[in-house]
């Protein structure tokens, strides 16, 4: 018994003090790809837990329109590194969805002539100019 | 590039401002020294279309891609996956792991024009996300690219409601250029892209095997060490994945492997530990075990749990043999 509560204050120690990103079981267990490579990548940077900010990702999702199971499984689809990506910007990001109708008068114009001449391509209709 | 801090103080300075910014680079390259490809004039014909709904390209755009490499998923089952209703759009890093959870492997190309267009050449559909308008008024949107014509400098499209999009090679490149030319293809298990290289991949591989099947992250890290054979990521891969299918031989061949190569062996060797005593080699595991601890440094703490539970097993095999 005593030699039990010594090997687990030993291993409760070493969860605190190592660098220990995703493993919770206190079984033997194989380590993981993504913990080594993980590691390989927290060589050249301050490690960051993003293990703690999944809910808070899932929440923010949530808080973007999407249903609570829904979100959840999509946060457990990410690496690591994605969910760092999506927790600091989820608003910044650029996110595909075009919807030319919404574009206002002036814009519109500016477009017209932007995409006449080549650079870019918002109308279906426009043929650039060689 | 158009800086976006610069208004339009008056049209005559917005356009000079727009042809000076607005090059299309690697087009121009492409034209003055073609590339490589097996052929000048690509295009996928059969490669599936899925006309976009309100907003979603992406999901649109994923549908093509993943149907193309033999999964029969819809946009409206992807749009559940990808998109993000308060922002009208869906975000690359989801589109990669949406891709991943159909057990499909998801990789980003390099952002260059040569490898998109090999890809093409391959037989590969590519989705790109472009800007359709201006770094000031950004459209973004998800299109899958589906052919080439180098002679007539242009780019074949699969694109919102149109079945087949040609457009001028520079009116695509900075449409591309503004996402600062992002691009990913789907693959089958087991297919290396073939403008993907080494760290590329196997960082995709380890993404996959997160979340799909044990048996199809195999067959990727499997492909992973039959073209790279000392990639510890790899070797580690497919012994891991081999040790969560039980097949007990395999797992052993390749942590043996890594332990050889590996800068770090603690992996290799805390594995192999617990696969040998899968196969009741529990003697040879201890030994193994013993030498991972030896070796200290990141995972120390998993491999002196491993050796903990080895040694407690040992000591009960010893209670009940007495």
């Amino acid at each position: 018994m005593n030699g039990f509560w010594t090997r687990s204050l030993a291993f409760v120690l070493a969860l605190a003090v190592g660098n220990v990103v995703s493993f919770a079981s206190a079984h033997a267990a194989p380590i993981s790809t993504a913990q080594v490579a993980q590691a390989v990548a927290n060589q050249d940077r301050i490690a960051l837990s993003a293990v703690l900010a999944r809910p808070d990702i899932q929440a923010e999702l949530v808080r973007r329109g999407v249903s609570v199971n829904e979100a959840n499984q999509r946060v457990s689809a990410l690496t690591e590194e994605e969910a760092r990506t999506l927790s600091q910007q989820l608003d910044s990001l650029a996110a595909g969805g075009v919807d030319v109708l919404g574009t206002i008068l002036i814009v519109f114009i500016v477009l017209l002539i932007t995409d006449i001449l080549g650079f870019t391509k918002v109308f279906s209709f426009t043929h650039p100019i060689k | 590039m158009f800086d976006a801090r610069f208004p339009p103080l008056s049209g005559v300075l917005f356009i000079c401002a727009l042809l000076a910014g607005c090059a299309a680079p690697q087009s121009r390259a492409l034209r003055s020294a073609p590339p490589p490809l097996p052929s000048a004039a690509v295009e996928m014909d059969h490669s599936p279309f899925f006309p976009q709904e309100e907003f979603q390209c992406g999901p649109a755009a994923l549908a093509t891609t993943l149907n193309a490499a033999g999964i029969g998923a819809m946009p409206e089952d992807l749009a559940r996956q990808v998109f993000l209703p308060a922002r009208r759009g869906s975000l690359q890093v989801e589109m990669l792991a949406a891709a991943r959870r159909h057990d499909v492997l998801a990789v980003t190309l390099s952002p260059r024009l040569d490898a998109l267009l090999a890809e093409i050449a391959n037989g590969t559909p590519v989705i790109v996300l472009q800007n359709l308008a201006l770094d000031w008024v950004p459209m973004w949107h998800y299109a899958v690219v589906v052919g080439y014509d180098l002679g007539a400098d242009q780019i074949i499209l699969r694109s919102g409601r149109t079945r087949r999009q040609v457009m001028a090679m520079p009116t695509f490149e900075r449409t591309w250029a503004r996402s600062r030319y992002w691009a990913m293809v789907t693959v089958p298990p087991g297919t290396i892209p073939a403008t993907v290289g080494e760290s590329d991949y196997v960082q995709a591989a380890v993404a996959f095997e997160k979340v799909a099947s044990a048996t199809a992250a195999r067959r990727v890290y499997s492909a992973a060490v039959g073209k790279w054979p000392h990639n510890q990521l790899a070797l580690l891969g497919l012994g891991n994945t081999a040790f969560s299918l039980q097949d007990w031989q395999a797992a052993e061949t390749a942590f043996r492997k890594l332990g050889d190569v590996a800068s770090d062996p603690v992996p290799a060797l805390n594995n192999l530990a617990l696969t040998l005593d899968a196969q009741g080699q529990l003697a040879q595991a201890l030994e193994v075990a013993r030498r991972a601890v030896s070796l200290g440094g990141q995972f120390a703490a998993q491999s002196r749990n491993t050796l903990a539970t080895l040694v407690e097993k040992a000591g009960d095999d010893d209670d009940r043999n007495r």
